[in-house]
């Protein structure tokens, strides 16, 4: 946009006119001395020091944290491989107690005995199906229950 | 004054020689490091500071039907132990291991492996699941001793036991799948084992947070979904068990079948084993006797007999029979096992009676290539293709190396060896309306996200006609009558088809017949006249007098009765035609 704009600028102020001390003069213009920079030093390097100082302390500070969290992990790790063993050993008593070797035995602790004889109820007019028989002990061939 | 100067000026020279000397040493040897054995230098610092890690992926578990799990994979540990350290305390290690482990160690043995004189190294057992294995490392750590460490490893779990065992299998040491489902499907229940590489501190072995790691990720095993009902088989399990005893027999198989889709849903063995805690592991109980077991089938043999007659149109229930009181084929006496004279019977009553020489007069309306290529077209002398390892194909003669009396036994299942399963498919077929099936154990695999591949099934092949698989089926069902061989196998309310069988067995030493030792067996379905389950019970050589009737019957009746009722089954209400017996 600006070398657009310095174009058109220039455009409108051709032909430019010479430089001549008179001409100078006539405008009211003269020679000064180069200004010398008075911007101070120290505010630069204080704040150079503090960024870098706050990067470091930064990076010790994030490292540290890593460092604590990595062994954080370890222990959670751990901690998860136990509770993964302790999950694996509830389960396994979960199972034993579900299974139909642990069902039948209590069953027949409480004196019940395979049914031999299936018979059925049909809901939709109230029909037996099959000969229901009254299970007894006796009639069937497992009495006891090895695991 | 001057004499000083030289005095410091030589001690200078001194030091600074040695110093450069120093130096020189410090320079040889860093150019020996760096220089020379920098790259070993480099290795080692690189295994120092980096930790390799497998992770084991588990094995696919085995589901039954309903995904209850049949086998599993546990984490487990190997105890090992440091002579040197544990050889004081040995006694006190023992002890506290011999209370924590109970029967998988021996006290006095661990007492001498911790004892091992000038070695470092034993192990004091294998295979301990892993909550027990730390309890034990934790009671020896309480107590102040050491010189006892772990190893990981990955367990396979029975939660049933001896559940469906010979079905399943069992995997040895190095976790490979060695029988059963495990082996068949051995490639689908591994997996893939991962691999992580990360740099550590060398010092306390924790990870650098940020460094370099390598992950190779691990993919778990394929869990098998088998077709078991695993109540059911608990129960047929049981009552199989029962029955081997009862009738004191060496070995006994229970198979049942849902006829409509030939997968088996339950497959018992007597005397099993029990992979979980390792009992009972001798090849006798491990042999998965349903396909690895080759027997002479017997009589259950001759409803294949009738239905290749009833097929050509050769024989109906009520074809009469002429039955003569005994045969002479080829000087080999064949009578039938009761006394009698010539005899009228029907189809029906042959097979209701169980009568050889009725079996042998009908069967000699086929040629011997007739009779033998209905039997291959049965499948006997071909693998079931039930996918089980080491599968039998069971022994049929070519039929155009038939004796006459080839012809006559095997039509009631004499001189023709088989697999139970072999036996199960091919009545299966008569059940099925005439179309034979596969038998299949394994329905689908899936893997860690659940995502299931069926295993299709194979199209069901037609054998005999519908009409033929109706006429034996009607002749069975004469059998489980009041007046056939085994009303014990009847169930009230429900029609039942069976046959029974009572097989001389072969001393496999001389290939002969020995007197007074059979093979038993009963082969039913229910409900007849729309069947839903199959089921063969075997029993072998059970005390002398024991016949299938009186013996394998009131097995398959309880084993069918509950399958009938898990499944829902109920009774189609319809009555067993009478067929005539005699005329």
């Amino acid at each position: 946009m600006s070398p657009q704009l310095a174009r058109v600028v220039g455009g409108a102020a051709a032909p430019a006119p010479r430089f001549s001390p008179e001409s100078a003069k006539a405008a009211g213009l003269r020679l000064v001395r180069p200004v010398r920079s008075r911007a101070r030093k120290a505010p630069f390097v204080v704040v150079v020091l503090t960024i870098l100082s706050i990067g470091l302390v930064g990076l010790i500070i994030l490292s540290t944290v890593l460092q604590a969290q990595s062994f954080e992990a370890q222990r959670l790790n751990e901690r998860a491989a136990e509770l993964e063993t302790q999950q694996q050993l509830l389960s396994r008593e979960v199972d034993s107690l579900q299974s139909p070797a642990n069902v039948a035995r209590r069953a027949i602790a409480f004196g019940m005995v395979p049914n031999t004889n299936p018979a059925f109820l049909r809901l939709s007019d109230g029909k037996v199906l099959g000969k229901p028989e009254a299970a007894k002990p006796g009639n069937t061939n497992i009495r006891s229950v090895s695991p | 004054m001057n004499a000083g100067r030289t005095v410091s000026r030589r001690r200078l020279r001194v030091c600074l020689a040695m110093v450069v000397g120093v130096f020189g040493v410090f320079g040889v040897r860093l150019f020996q490091i760096q220089g020379l054995d920098a790259s070993a230098y480099a290795a080692k610092a690189i295994e120092d500071g980096t930790a390799k890690n497998t992770i084991p992926a588990p094995r696919g578990a085995i589901l039954d039907r309903n995904g209850a799990e049949l086998a599993t994979s546990v984490d487990g540990l190997t105890l090992t132990a440091d002579p040197k350290m544990t050889a004081a305390n040995a006694p006190q290690i023992a002890r506290i291991l011999r209370e924590k482990l109970g029967k998988r160690i021996d006290y006095f043995d661990t007492i001498d492996k911790l004892r091992t004189p000038d070695s470092r190294f034993v192990y004091l057992v294998r295979d301990v699941p892993a909550w027990t294995a730390k309890k034990a490392l934790k009671a020896i750590a309480d107590a102040d001793m050491t010189g006892v460490f772990s190893e990981k490893e990955t367990l396979r779990a029975y939660p049933g036991g001896k559940l469906a065992a010979n079905l399943l299998g069992y995997v040895n040491g190095a976790g490979k799948g060695v029988a059963g489902i495990e082996q068949e499907y051995d490639k689908t229940l591994t997996g893939t084992d991962g691999a992580s590489t990360y740099e550590i501190d060398p010092n306390t072995g924790v990870r650098i947070p940020m460094a370099d790691s390598t992950v190779t990720d691990m993919v778990p095993g394929r869990d098998v979904t088998t077709t078991i009902d695993r109540d059911l088989q608990w129960y047929a399990d049981q009552r199989l068990a029962d029955a081997v005893r009862a009738s004191s027999s060496d070995w006994g198989l229970a198979i049942t079948m849902d006829t409509k889709t030939c997968q088996i849903v339950q497959m018992s063995q007597a005397p099993t084993f029990n992979a979980d805690d390792g009992t009972g592991m001798v090849d006798s109980n491990t042999v998965s006797r349903g396909v690895q077991n080759v027997y002479e089938p017997g009589s259950v043999m001759k409803t294949i007999t009738m239905a290749a007659l009833a097929d050509q149109g050769k024989i109906a229930s009520d074809t009469p029979i002429v039955v003569p009181s005994g045969m002479r084929i080829d000087n080999f006496q064949i009578g039938d096992y009761w006394k009698h004279g010539v005899l009228h019977l029907t189809a029906a009553g042959v097979i209701a009676k169980s009568s050889n020489l009725g079996t042998i007069v009908a069967s000699q309306q086929m040629s011997d290539t007739v009779m033998y290529n209905y039997f291959r077209k049965f499948g006997f002398g071909q693998m079931s293709g039930v996918n089980l390892p080491g599968e039998s194909d069971g022994i049929l003669k070519n039929g155009k190396e038939w004796t006459k009396a080839n012809h006559a036994t095997i039509a009631f299942g004499q001189g023709v060896s088989v697999t139970a399963m072999q036996m199960v498919r091919a009545v299966g077929a008569i059940a099925n309306a005439g179309k034979m099936c596969e038998p299949s154990v394994v329905s689908s695999t899936s893997d860690a996200d659940g995502k299931e591949t069926k295993i299709p099934a194979k199209p069901a092949k037609r054998v005999v006609s519908k009409d033929a698989a109706a006429t034996v089926t009607r002749m069975m069902e004469a059998v489980t009558a009041p007046d056939g061989t085994a009303p014990a196998a009847a169930i009230k309310g429900y029609r039942v088809a069976g046959k029974t069988g009572t097989a001389w067995r072969v001393d496999p030493q001389t290939g002969r017949y020995i007197r007074g030792q059979n093979t038993v067996s009963f082969m039913g379905f229910a409900p007849a006249d729309n069947p839903r389950f199959l089921t063969y019970i075997v029993l072998d050589k059970p005390y002398s007098n024991a016949g299938g009737g009186s013996t394998a019957a009131p097995v398959f009746h309880d084993i069918m009765s509950m399958a009938l009722e898990r499944f829902g089954v109920a009774p189609t209400g319809s009555k067993s035609p009478k067929v005539k017996q005699t005329w």
